[in-house]
């Protein structure tokens, strides 16, 4: 099930939500947890057994660890910690990257192993990194350890961050799962959350989407210079507001039920390096591998050549995250690459130059990186970005190129302008600092996004989710 | 002030969805969507099997969104969005410039397309007394360019033609229609809101084709009369546009329309006309002409001379015969896609004087049926294996 469908907003929502509201205070954890396996069993009848039995395993060790912490038992206690990490990572491994650690081996071997190919478990890389972050918190003593089935469950399973993140960090919810305080005025607030990320979602992300595969539809050697950067564009802006406006639907949601999560996305493509670019894109991705990949590493202690290395192992993992492909491997370590090369060698040089220099210099590498992540394939991600450049191109521009570019043209200036912090800010400027007239107005602009929305929806002939693959 | 307004919202946006949930809890379930032309999602039976596999969850989520309240006039909010936002296609259509909803072309199958055409030219050197033309109709894409969106980029057609062309060899006689059609680009020689041509198309083609095919004693007169005036055909179903409608006309020759018997030989019944009127109270209008495709058509006329015609055609051809009926004792139409029996013996059985293929461009070069209908029955397979004779 995602958000942006006609049985989520008008069924299972309106259900779920007169349910908890109805339940009293401390029943509310439970319908949380039931209605969250409803939703996660919508889409994986099987793979629930899968989710649950993480639960389970995780409760249980956290509860054994803080045990043996008790018992000043530490080798008990880090060997219970290590098998739980060892499990957890096993079963994303077996199920994400089964399939391609084969597929690699027998492309070693001289022979083939059979081997039959998994269906990935929806949302699987995400609550794996959410019990992770519990269990590693639980064992650095940074958090208490949580005795209570129906809390630990809800955490995991909440169906607003289930599938698609934030990936939340135990320890930023802890308190709320046992104490949140829901007023109107949060729940309001929700709603206009989850209507922004409806829009971007079903007004931006799929109509641009359209551009973006009609022109990767087009033969290699049909594409122009024009039509493979007018596509890249394309794409660009299809996964920011497909998956930033996923993220604010969460949000909403979360505050819908009373939960504060993190900000995903803070307007990315603003960056004036890449090193700020990674702080402003999937946020909570980042924090994870800073947290409980990098700073136990070392971080940048230890000498420079450390740190490299350190780069680098966070980079290569969070490219293997998005998916079991070698193109993913090489876009996460393009962006280590790049961002070593900022933080050691141009940063003095970038410091200097001109705003404008600085931003067409980030959103150059970003596009080029979405290249890499969208291609099917190393080799057909070089003959893309040899097309931008065009190597093998059907000419500068052609006709196609230019259609493409003229028929969104509406499209992509929406996109821009939604891009930029500057529009929503005004848009608070001008509704709340005026005239009472001017929230009537506001309110009427999310009720055109709800209703523009909703008629995409019942026509859905198109409305993929990008980051349902990871 | 912001506080009040997000309590506001609540309230709002509470009594919408709860509006909008009793709308489509009051609402029946309806069946067909005549605007849409399909079926629409009935309530899903929940079974074991489909739950753990989950086509009971998919299916309920389509039976939620097809339907909702007030299907049609969502649709309608919707193409209004489309237009707005400057959209110049729709589900593989193209909206056109005078309300033309065009087809973008399919990436032709070059490897069928050799196959079919080997099978062709083998047949005409099978029969060489029998004299073979092959007639493929561009499309509209091709012809009414400047009904297209500016710079929408489209396929050569010609370049596919001539590619065919080659392939047909010196044995295949090519009636080139082309030329014809695009001197009355500006004419309604194509649907408005389907992919098929109109009579009218068919008429400038005939003309061509007559002359090619010597036909004697043309007929020059024709009385039309309209069938139909509110016409929405596939492309309208597929691209959701229905801003245009069309007129459906049929041609009678005024001068020696002969008599002849429709023999729908796979049902095996008659009848005294090429046209099918209950069809136009159905939403596909262009089935007025034989009702639609059939794997086999025998027309047998009053006409004297010993003319007979085998016809391979797809749907562009149905309205295309209506021409053809004065010249030919009889006339045989086969589509390839659902025909399964020997062609040699039948032009031996029917004594056929000329052959021709009728297709447009697009159909052609995707077929794969074609070449398995002409070529010759190998002794080898003729029997099971099992039964083979000693």
């Amino acid at each position: 099930m995602i958000f942006s469908s006609v049985f989520f907003i008008f069924v299972f929502l309106p259900v779920t939500l007169l349910i908890y509201f109805v339940a009293p205070k401390p029943g509310k954890n439970v319908v949380l947890l039931i209605s969250s396996l409803i939703f996660y069993a919508w889409g994986e009848p099987v793979y629930i057994i899968l989710m649950m039995f993480s639960i389970i395993y995780n409760y249980i060790s956290g509860i054994e660890i803080d045990y043996h912490r008790r018992q000043k038992n530490r080798r008990r206690m880090r060997f219970v910690f290590w098998l739980t990490v060892g499990v957890d990572l096993g079963i994303l491994m077996f199920f994400k990257y089964y399939g391609f650690l084969m597929e690699n081996i027998n492309h070693i071997l001289p022979f083939d192993i059979p081997y039959r190919e998994l269906a990935l478990p929806v949302g699987i890389s995400f609550y794996t990194f959410q019990t992770l972050s519990y269990i590693i918190d639980v064992y650095k003593d940074n958090v208490r350890v949580q005795k209570n089935l129906i809390s630990f469950g809800t955490y995991i399973t909440m169906f607003p961050q289930l599938i698609a993140g934030p990936i939340v960090r135990y320890a930023d919810i802890e308190t709320q799962l046992d104490k949140r305080r829901i007023t109107l005025t949060g729940f309001g607030n929700g709603i206009a959350w989850f209507l922004r990320g409806l829009g971007k979602k079903v007004l931006l992300a799929n109509n641009i989407g359209m551009a973006y595969d009609s022109i990767a539809a087009l033969p290699q050697e049909e594409m122009s210079v024009l039509s493979a950067w007018v596509g890249c564009a394309a794409y660009a802006f299809q996964i920011y507001f497909d998956f930033s406006g996923y993220s604010d639907m969460a949000i909403g949601l979360g505050k819908m039920f009373g939960f504060e999560f993190m900000k995903n996305f803070d307007y990315p493509y603003i960056s004036k390096s890449i090193t700020e670019f990674w702080r402003r894109w999937h946020i909570s991705l980042g924090t994870w591998f800073r947290e409980y990949v990098y700073i136990p590493l070392g971080g940048n202690r230890g000498g420079t050549a450390k740190a490299v290395r350190n780069i680098f192992i966070v980079w290569l993992l969070t490219g293997f995250w998005h998916g079991a492909a070698w193109n993913f491997i090489f876009w996460g370590l393009y962006y280590g690459a790049l961002l070593l090369l900022e933080k050691y060698v141009l940063k003095s040089l970038l410091e200097k130059l001109p705003k404008l220099v600085k931003h067409i210099y980030t959103m150059f590498f970003v596009l080029i990186g979405w290249v890499l992540f969208f291609s099917s394939g190393m080799g057909e991600a070089l003959s893309y970005i040899g097309t931008m450049f065009g190597i093998g191109a059907n000419g500068l521009a052609d006709s196609a190129g230019i259609y493409y570019l003229y028929n969104y043209a509406v499209l992509f200036i929406l996109s821009a302008i939604c891009s930029v912090p500057l529009t929503y800010r005004k848009f608070t400027k001008f509704v709340f600092s005026g005239s009472r007239g001017r929230t009537a107005l506001a309110m009427g602009a999310y009720l055109a996004i709800f209703v523009l929305s909703v008629a995409y929806l019942v026509n859905a002939t198109y409305n993929p989710f990008l980051y349902f693959r990871f | 002030m912001q506080s009040r307004f997000y309590r506001r919202m609540v309230r709002v946006f509470g009594v919408l969805l709860v509006i909008m949930v009793l709308a489509n809890l009051i609402k029946r379930d309806q069946e067909f969507s005549d605007e849409e032309n399909r079926m629409l999602t009935q309530k899903p039976v929940l079974t074991w099997e489909s739950l753990t596999s989950g086509d009971y969850m998919t299916d309920f989520e389509s039976y939620v969104s097809d339907q909702f309240f007030a299907r049609n006039q969502w649709i309608t909010v919707k193409l209004y969005e489309d237009i707005l936002l400057g959209k110049k296609e729709s589900n593989g259509v193209y909206l056109g410039k005078d309300g033309y909803l065009i087809e973008k072309p399919d990436e032709p199958d070059w490897e069928s397309v050799s196959n079919n055409m080997a099978a062709v030219s083998a047949l005409a050197e099978r029969h060489p007394d029998i004299s073979t033309y092959m007639c493929m109709v561009p499309n509209s894409f091709y012809i009414l360019e400047d009904k297209l969106p500016a710079q929408a980029p489209v396929r050569d057609q010609e370049r596919d033609l001539q590619k065919i062309r080659e392939l047909a060899g010196g044995s295949v006689h090519d009636i080139n229609v082309t030329d014809v059609l695009k001197e009355h680009a500006d004419e309604d020689i194509y649907y408005k809101t389907d992919h098929h041509w109109t009579s009218l198309g068919a008429y400038y083609a005939f003309a061509a084709a007559a002359e090619a095919m010597r036909l004697e004693n043309v007929e020059t007169e024709y009385d039309i009369h309209t069938v139909a005036s509110d016409f929405q055909g596939t492309l309208a179903s597929k691209s959701g546009y229905h801003g245009s409608e069309d007129i459906i006309q049929v041609y009678e020759a005024a001068n020696i329309e002969p008599d002849y018997i429709v023999n729908y030989v796979e049902s095996n019944e008659k009848s005294t006309s090429i046209y099918n009127s209950s069809c136009l109270e159905e939403k596909d209008k262009y089935t007025v002409f034989f009702g639609g495709n059939h794997a086999r058509i025998d027309i047998s006329t009053t006409q004297p001379e010993r003319k007979n015609l085998l016809l391979f055609k797809d749907s562009y051809a149905n309205c295309f015969v209506q021409f053809l009926l004065p010249y030919y004792q009889s006339i045989i139409m086969i589509d390839a896609r659902y025909y399964y029996e020997n062609v040699d013996s039948l032009i031996q059985n029917y004594g056929i004087t000329d052959i021709l293929f009728l297709y447009n461009v697009n159909t052609f070069v995707t077929d794969n049926s074609l070449a398995d209908v002409l070529n010759p029955v190998q002794p080898d397979e003729a029997g099971s294996p099992g039964e083979a004779s000693e």
